[in-house]
C-alpha cells in the first residue's frame, strides 16, 4: 500500500510537492551576502519616476536644471563620473518636463561625459535613440533608453574593471534624483511622497562604496564631500520602517543634496 | 588496447552527464525573460539588468532590493535545467512574506509583490531540486 502511495505521488504534478513558503523568516540569519549589502539592487530611475507620476503632475519645469550646449567633462574621472550620473538624471526630469530640447542637449550630454570614461562606444547608439525618441516625443520610449543608458555603462565598465567608476555613475544619478524628488514632495509635502526617500539600505551600499574607493580616488576632494554628504542624509531618510519622514527632513536632504551637485558640476569642486 | 575500454567508456559515461558547454547564466536569462513576455504585453516595463549564478540543491541566496510603494513588481527567475526545481519568494525588511503571489514550474518561477511600503525587501531565490551539482539561475524583473 505504502508502494502504491508512492507511486501515485511521484504521479502528482511537481508545483504540487512544493511547500508553502514560510510566512515569516528570520533575516538576521540569512545567507551572508545578505547581511554584508554587497548583493543590493540600485533601483532605475523610472521606477521612482512611475511612482511620482501616479502621486500627482507637479511642476518639473521648475526643478530642472537647464543645460546650455552639451554639457563638457569636467576634472578627474571620479568626478566625470558622478556628472554622467547627474546628467543621466537630469534627463529623466526633462522627459517629465516634457522638454524634447533639454532631453536631446542631454542625450548628446551623455555621449561626450561617457567617452573619457572609455564606455563612449557602447552608449553612443543608446544617446542617439534618446535623441531619435525626444524628436517622436515618445516619453516612455526616452524613459527606456535612459535606463538603459544608465545599465550600458555599469557592464561596460564592469569590462573594463572600472566598478568603482560606475558606482559613481550610479550616487550620482541618485544624489541628482534625490534633489529634484525632494524639491517635489517639498513644494506640497505628503507622507506617501516623503515615504519615496526611505532608502537606508541604498545609502549604506552607496557609503560602503565610497568607503571602498581605492585611494587614489579618495583623496579626490569631491570624493570627500560626496561621502560626507551621504552620512550626513542617511538619519534623515528614516531609519525604521515606521518612522515618517519629516518636511524639515526633506528640506535638509534637499539642500545637501542641491550643494552636492553644485559641486559635482563645478570646475573646482 | 582493451585495458583501455573501461577508461573509455568510463569518460562516455563522464561526458553524458556533463552539462553541455553552452549551458550558461545566458540560458538561464533567456528563460527568465521568456516567462516575462506575457507582463510585458500588460505594462510592465522590464530592467535591462540581471542577476544569476550557480546554486547547489537547497541552497537559498539572498538579494536586497529597494522597492517602492505605488509600484508594482514580477521577478522572474530562469533556469537551463529543465528537470530543476527553483522558486523565488519576496520578505519584507522585518521577514515577514510579502509577495501576493508565486508560482513555479519547470525552468521557471516568478513572484509578484506590490509594496506596502517604501523599503528594502529580501528577495529568496532557491533551486528546490536539480539532477545537477550546481545550477544555472538568472532573475529579472519588471515594474508597472
Amino acid at each position: 500500500m505504502k508502494k502504491a502511495l508512492a507511486l501515485a505521488l511521484v504521479a502528482l504534478p511537481v508545483s504540487l510537492f512544493a511547500a508553502d513558503p514560510p510566512a515569516h523568516i528570520d533575516v538576521s540569519k540569512l545567507p551572508s551576502q545578505a547581511k554584508m549589502i554587497d548583493e543590493v539592487v540600485v533601483p532605475v530611475p523610472s521606477e521612482i519616476f512611475g511612482v511620482l507620476d501616479k502621486l500627482g503632475k507637479p511642476s518639473w519645469s521648475q526643478v530642472q536644471r537647464p543645460i546650455n550646449g552639451v554639457v563638457q567633462p569636467t576634472g578627474e574621472s571620479p568626478q566625470i563620473a558622478l556628472m554622467l550620473g547627474s546628467v543621466i538624471a537630469e534627463g529623466f526630469i526633462a522627459v517629465e518636463a516634457e522638454d524634447a530640447i533639454q532631453v536631446k542637449q542631454i542625450g548628446k550630454s551623455v555621449l561626450n561625459l561617457a567617452t573619457p570614461l572609455g564606455v563612449g562606444a557602447e552608449v553612443k547608439k543608446r544617446a542617439q535613440a534618446i535623441t531619435d525618441s525626444a524628436d517622436k516625443k515618445d516619453w516612455n520610449d526616452v524613459r527606456k533608453e535612459l535606463d538603459g543608458a544608465l545599465d550600458d555603462v555599469k557592464k561596460a565598465m564592469a569590462k573594463l574593471n572600472s566598478e568603482a567608476l560606475s558606482q559613481l555613475v550610479s550616487l550620482g544619478g541618485w544624489i541628482r534624483g534625490t534633489e529634484a524628488l525632494t524639491a517635489v514632495v517639498g513644494k506640497s509635502y505628503t507622507k506617501d511622497g516623503a515615504e519615496l526617500l526611505h532608502q537606508p539600505v541604498l545609502l549604506d551600499y552607496f557609503e560602503k562604496r565610497l568607503a571602498g574607493l581605492k585611494p587614489k580616488y579618495k583623496v579626490n576632494p569631491l570624493i570627500t564631500r560626496v561621502q560626507k554628504g551621504v552620512l550626513e542624509i542617511r538619519p534623515l531618510i528614516g531609519l525604521t520602517d515606521d518612522v515618517d519622514i519629516s518636511e524639515k527632513s526633506v528640506q535638509e536632504i534637499n539642500r545637501i543634496t542641491s550643494d552636492l551637485i553644485k559641486s559635482i558640476n563645478s570646475k573646482a569642486p | 588496447m582493451k585495458r583501455y575500454v573501461p577508461l573509455v567508456l568510463f569518460l562516455f559515461v563522464l561526458s553524458l552527464g556533463a552539462r553541455p558547454a553552452h549551458a550558461t547564466i545566458d540560458d538561464a536569462l533567456s528563460f527568465a525573460l521568456e516567462a516575462a513576455d506575457p507582463y510585458v504585453k500588460e505594462g510592465f516595463t522590464v530592467r535591462e539588468d540581471y542577476w544569476g549564478g550557480d546554486l547547489p540543491v537547497k541552497t537559498t541566496k539572498a538579494i536586497v532590493h529597494q522597492l517602492f510603494k505605488g509600484n508594482e513588481y514580477w521577478f522572474w527567475m530562469g533556469t537551463d535545467q529543465k528537470a530543476a526545481k527553483i522558486s523565488i519568494h519576496i520578505y519584507d525588511s522585518a521577514g515577514n512574506l510579502a509577495e501576493s503571489e508565486s508560482w513555479s514550474k519547470p525552468h521557471f518561477a516568478a513572484a509578484r509583490v506590490v509594496p506596502k511600503k517604501t523599503g528594502s525587501y529580501y528577495l529568496i531565490v532557491e533551486v528546490e531540486k536539480s539532477p545537477d551539482e550546481r545550477t544555472y539561475w538568472s532573475l529579472a524583473y519588471g515594474f508597472k
